[in-house]
């Protein structure tokens, strides 16, 4: 089990020497009240009756003293704190990046990407507050309350017994008071989430709410929804408001009642000195102003705690496809058998559906693969298994004739280029996307890449060429030039495998057709596309129809006419009727 | 209107909140202020009371002062109590009020505003911004009624009861308000160096782990796990400076505030000595043991509101930035509708005349394009991506309105026709789905609310949908969104279903099915067909198959229309239209 304070290791001797800096600091104040006490019952004292003004001053110049040096002490305690608590947070950060990379596509997916975000950011973030606090206030506060009543007890035994039951009182209110707003914060979070998604959708939909004339159900959607948040944040309100006047209520209390006592006692004849009543007055003030940090405290570590368990979970986790490299860089030859699916079958979860079942087919080296079928019906899965994003349930996968999982994880993907479906182009320039496949590319190369992909002609047309900027996404290109980018861009990195999945549904026919015969020149190379139109596949040596999970037909072009139903319903949707 | 009459448009509003505040304000403060000074009171009193003797006049009076302590303390309870939660529910309502006129605006301003502004940037005008006007509002108010009449309340009794201890306290306490200033201005400059880095490395993460398959496809994670490692070293250095100068904020104030204390302690002290020793008030400064308590719990609370002030300074300068960001949204022009003209009757003809139009001044885009419709046409338009095509629907139903030459429905000039009559005589598809967060039903009856069930799930049937519908696991009543895992076919199937219900007079489907497979497309465009029988149609297909059947092909390039006509017109001319269809279905 991972602890996420763990990426503290580094960190032990700020860990001690910042609060050890604080106590100082601590110590310091909890003298300064004994000082004015001596001041105010001696100090006075001696001047009046002997003109000696030392007892004064000297005792003032000391707490002048002390302020510099507890202002010393704790600059030097607020330096260490950064120091430990960014380098905390560095690591940490560093440490989850590496963790997600190295885990599989069915974690990732299982906590969420958008979760995965949050995590490295937001609760990184509490995480590291929380370490800043346990240097500079978690000892200090505390230590302050606790000195205040060690104190109050030296000076006077009964009364001290008022101040302890302020403590208590105070924080049982603090605690309630903490408890239900963060109930409540809860509860406006989700309201503010529920405006972010009602703006958003109706930003994206602008068109559609137009069209509707639906303008003014929007802006009473909207409305009742900020209504619901403002109903929300009276009652916060009501709970924050109430908290500042009941301590000070508390504390003047307190007050009161330690000076009607020592007022009661002074009656009969075994009252305090002035100057020890000022100073318990001023512990009661410093109680106060601790238990308020305390409070803050407790919200910070609640959340840094909530923070922690979820880090702990995502740190915990063991990727499912393990890398044991048994074989390596293997070589077949042209024409050998290159993947070989035997009976394989497929499910995300244990209480899922078979997602894919009874998958046996082979590919060779060369061959160029068509797989073909509706939405759902297992063509990308196919791919994933072929990656090894995932590792099949039952069933094996041999590639070069050794099973996929004895085969080492890195060089599989070396030898395999995908262009995905959503192709993804990365913030930077056109080149750096392009040396994502092969760092060591020369510009010829990329070209060569490019030219193959029918991107060259539009890449030139841009007068920084290569270095043209690529935003994140590559939103700053259309989607079939993103296409055409990302297939340089797997083209480039000259694997034997290349896969196509749906990967030129934006590019016009005739782009296409292009593509088409550009990669059909490149005939040492295996390629296996998925695609949605039949006149992509017409060529394959091998169309896989995919029906439902399970393989329907395998054949050329003209056997599945004769054999395949599905195939032939699908060509005739697209064809002349 | 500028941003700061804005704000006092909506505080103006609610002038009573304004005035209640500050009576509670007053109330409360004084109170507070005075409080130190019967503490002060009380101890003196306690020095002189007699032992034994509970009869006199002094013990009657330190009874009566315990009493005023208690009264006080009351007086602060409840009007704090009431303050704050007055100030609180009448800036939630600016704030309320706010997001509802961003929204209203939103829905009002033309698509253009919309298309041309990051959503994510609008949507955190409507949610962050308001939020820091609230924050800045809130803390402006408590802040500166609190600490302005604090600070002047303290001032007038230090001053009243002993001007000396008074000096001493004015001159340390601003300048703690100082280093908290200094503090503050520096820090702000690496707090925004670190906000920058942050997003970015948000950004990074983002990016990465929404990819991560390809990454991992590609044994890119060591150079992308570098790159990040790069900005979080740029992290650690940006944020150890900013936290380190923030936190030294409250130790500075606690060394001034120990000075001050010292100080005060040390010169009051000598006065009670020197006026008890000489018998006469010292320049007119009296002291007693009472004042020493006094003055020391003045000083301690003296630098507090400076010290919220200088932070509520900071709050504000960013309320200002955010206000400005609203106010820019809420001055933008409303799309006026000036059309005034109804289409009450079918609509029998569509007529562009010498159109132009451009989005962006220097780009031209269609040009004097010129077409007419008749009604009961099929009309297909098709063509390379970026000729124009969306462009023309866009103009249609006026999302954008022509720079020039003239667009007609039934001879009335589009201009001259309301917004809302024109609309609702066209059901659209559009490309990109559009699903919004509630229920299938909601989504399906958004184009018809009064709709019945038995309608809705004859639309759904009609657009092939009930089938997956009633297999999600509430059926009809299945919360969904844009990412609740509906795949893009079906949540296109949910748009079909929503245009069925309204059976619309005219009909565009702009690549409408391009993402359902093509045998469920082929059920789909049966319902098409059926739907748009003896109706206008506007079909912008990319799959030249399902548009074979038009009556009116318009095969546009670059912005003009290059050729027009039937299929088999087209086909033969062996132009533009026959490549486009040969390239897609050559082998």
């Amino acid at each position: 089990m991972k602890n996420a304070y763990y990426y503290l290791k580094h960190y032990k001797k700020e860990l001690i020497l910042g609060p050890a800096f604080k106590m100082l600091e601590v110590v310091f104040e909890l003298l300064i009240p004994f000082l004015m006490s001596y001041i105010i019952d001696t100090g006075i004292n001696k001047a009046i009756s002997n003109g000696d003004y030392s007892s004064i001053y000297i005792p003032g110049i000391i707490i002048l003293l002390l302020g510099v040096l507890g202002f010393s002490s704790t600059f030097v305690c607020q330096y260490i704190a950064s120091i430990a608590s960014q380098g905390f947070g560095t690591e940490l950060r560093n440490a989850i990046y590496k963790k997600v990379t190295g885990l599989s596509l069915r974690e990732v997916e299982l906590i969420g990407k958008g979760n995965l975000v949050t995590l490295i950011t937001n609760d990184v973030n509490r995480m590291q507050v929380s370490v800043a606090m346990m240097i500079r206030l978690v000892l200090r506060a505390p230590m302050l309350i606790i000195g205040s009543l060690i104190c109050a007890f030296i000076i006077d035994y009964h009364l001290a017994f008022i101040f302890l039951e302020v403590v208590i009182l105070i924080s049982l209110i603090l605690f309630f008071v903490i408890k239900q707003s963060s109930k409540r914060i809860l509860s406006t979070q989700k309201s503010v989430d529920d405006l972010v998604t009602i703006t958003n959708d109706s930003l994206s939909g602008i068109r559609v709410v137009k069209a509707f004339n639906n303008e003014e159900y929007e802006i009473n959607k909207y409305k009742k929804q900020t209504d619901d948040y403002y109903k929300e944040m009276k009652k916060v309100t009501l709970l924050n408001a109430i908290t500042n006047p009941v301590t000070f209520l508390i504390i003047n209390v307190a007050i009161v009642l330690v000076v009607y006592f020592v007022g009661s006692s002074t009656i009969q004849g075994t009252g305090l000195s002035s100057g020890d009543l000022t100073s318990l007055i001023s512990y009661l003030n410093q109680i106060l102003l601790a238990l308020i940090v305390v409070s803050n405290l407790v919200v910070i570590f609640t959340k840094a705690f909530a923070s922690k368990k979820r880090i702990e979970k995502l740190l915990n986790l063991e990727p499912s496809i393990k890398n044991n490299p048994k074989y390596k860089d293997l070589k077949v030859n042209d024409g050998e058998t290159l993947f070989s699916f035997k009976d394989a079958s497929f499910k995300y979860e244990e209480e899922d559906n078979l997602v894919v079942s009874n998958l046996t087919f082979d590919i060779k080296k060369g061959e160029t693969i068509g797989i073909i079928g509706g939405t759902g019906s297992g063509k990308t899965t196919i791919i994933k298994l072929l990656e090894r994003f995932f590792d099949v349930t039952s069933g094996e996968i041999l590639y070069k004739g050794v099973n996929i999982k004895d085969y080492d994880l890195n060089s599989l993907h070396n030898e395999i280029s995908l262009v995905n479906q959503k192709a993804i182009l990365f913030k930077g320039t056109i080149e750096s996307n392009l040396k994502m496949a092969n760092k060591a590319a020369s510009e010829s190369e990329m070209i060569e890449a490019l030219k193959v992909a029918c991107a060259y002609e539009f890449v030139a047309s841009y007068e920084d060429g290569l270095n043209h900027k690529v935003e994140e996404g590559g939103k700053n290109f259309s989607g079939g030039q993103r296409q055409r980018l990302s297939i340089a861009r797997s083209i480039l990195k000259n694997s034997e495998t290349l896969i196509l999945d749906d990967s030129t549904s934006a590019l016009d026919y005739l782009t296409e057709k292009n593509l088409r015969y550009n990669l059909s020149n490149k005939t040492e190379l295996t390629k296996i596309i998925i695609a949605q139109r039949v006149s992509s596949l017409v060529n394959a040596d091998k169309i896989i129809v995919m029906y439902h999970g399970r393989i329907d037909a395998i054949g050329t072009h003209e056997e599945l006419l004769n054999k395949s139903n599905i195939y032939k319903e699908i060509y005739e949707s697209q064809e002349n009727k | 209107m500028s941003p700061v009459n804005r704000i006092f448009y909506y505080i103006k509003k609610r002038q009573i909140y304004v005035i209640s505040s500050l009576i509670c304000a007053l109330i409360y403060v004084i109170s507070m202020v005075l409080i130190p000074l019967f503490n002060g009171k009380m101890v003196d009193i306690i020095k002189n009371l007699v032992v034994g003797d509970t009869t006199n006049e002094i013990y009657k009076e330190f009874i009566f002062t315990i009493i005023i302590d208690v009264i006080l303390i009351i007086l602060v309870l409840v009007f704090e109590f009431i303050f704050e939660y007055i100030v609180n529910v009448f800036v939630e309502g600016i704030n309320k009020e706010i997001r509802n006129n961003l929204f209203t605006k939103l829905n009002s301003v033309s698509i253009k505003f919309i298309d041309s502004h990051a959503h994510g940037d609008l949507v955190s005008r409507c949610v962050t911004d308001s939020d820091n006007v609230n924050n800045a509002l809130i803390s402006g108010f408590k802040q500166f009624y609190q600490g302005l009449i604090q600070i002047i309340a303290t001032l007038v009794i230090m001053f009243i009861f002993n001007w000396i201890l008074g000096i001493v306290v004015i001159i340390l306490t601003p300048i703690s308000f100082l280093i908290s200033y200094i503090v503050a201005k520096k820090s702000k400059i690496y707090f925004k160096k670190q906000a920058k880095i942050q997003g970015d490395m948000g950004a990074i993460a983002l990016e990465d782990f929404n990819n991560i398959d390809i990454i991992k496809s590609f044994n890119f994670e060591e150079e992308a796990f570098s790159k990040y490692k790069a900005r979080n070293d740029e992290l650690y250095e940006a944020g150890r400076k900013s936290q380190f100068v923030s936190s030294l904020t409250n130790p500075s104030t606690r060394l001034i505030n120990n000075t001050t204390y010292a100080l005060v302690g040390m010169i009051a002290a000598l006065l009670c000595a020197l006026s008890f020793k000489s018998g006469n008030v010292i320049l007119g400064a009296s002291c007693t043991t009472g004042t020493i308590l006094t003055f020391i719990q003045y000083s301690n609370q003296f630098a507090k509101p400076f010290n919220e002030i200088s932070s509520c300074l900071t709050e504000i300068q960013t309320g200002l930035t955010s206000l400005k960001r609203i106010n820019d949204v809420l001055n933008e022009e409303n799309d006026v509708d000036e059309g005034t003209s109804l289409i009450d009757e079918k609509v029998k003809g569509i007529s562009f005349k010498n159109v132009y139009f451009s989005y962006e001044p220097n780009q031209r885009l269609i040009e004097d394009f010129s077409l007419d419709i008749k009604e009961g046409q099929k009309v297909a338009i098709v063509g390379p991506t970026g000729c124009g095509k969306t462009t023309i629907i866009n103009l249609i139903l006026r999302f954008y309105d022509q720079n020039s030459g003239e667009i007609k429905f039934n001879s009335v000039n589009n201009l001259d026709i309301k917004k809302s009559s024109l609309r609702h005589t066209f059901g659209m598809v559009l490309q990109d789905t559009w699903i919004f967060h509630g229920t299938v039903l909601e989504n399906i009856k958004y184009a018809k609310k009064d709709a019945t069930i038995e309608e809705v799930e004859k639309a759904a049937s009609r657009a092939n949908a009930l089938n997956f519908i009633k297999h999600l696991p509430k059926g009809f009543d299945t919360v969904i969104s844009e990412n609740s895992g509906l795949s893009v076919g079906e949540k296109q199937l949910i748009c079909i279903a929503r245009v069925m219900l309204v059976e619309p007079n005219i009909m565009i489907l702009d690549e409408a099915t391009s993402n359902i497979d093509t045998r469920a497309e082929m059920k789909i465009s049966d319902a098409f067909n059926k739907m748009m029988e003896n109706k206008t149609s506007f079909v912008i297909a990319h799959r030249l198959s399902t548009i074979r059947n038009s009556d009116l092909i318009i095969v546009m390039n670059k912005g003009h229309i290059i050729e027009t006509g039937k299929h088999d017109e087209l086909f033969a001319k062996k132009g533009f239209y026959y490549n486009l269809y040969n390239a897609q279905y050559s082998k």
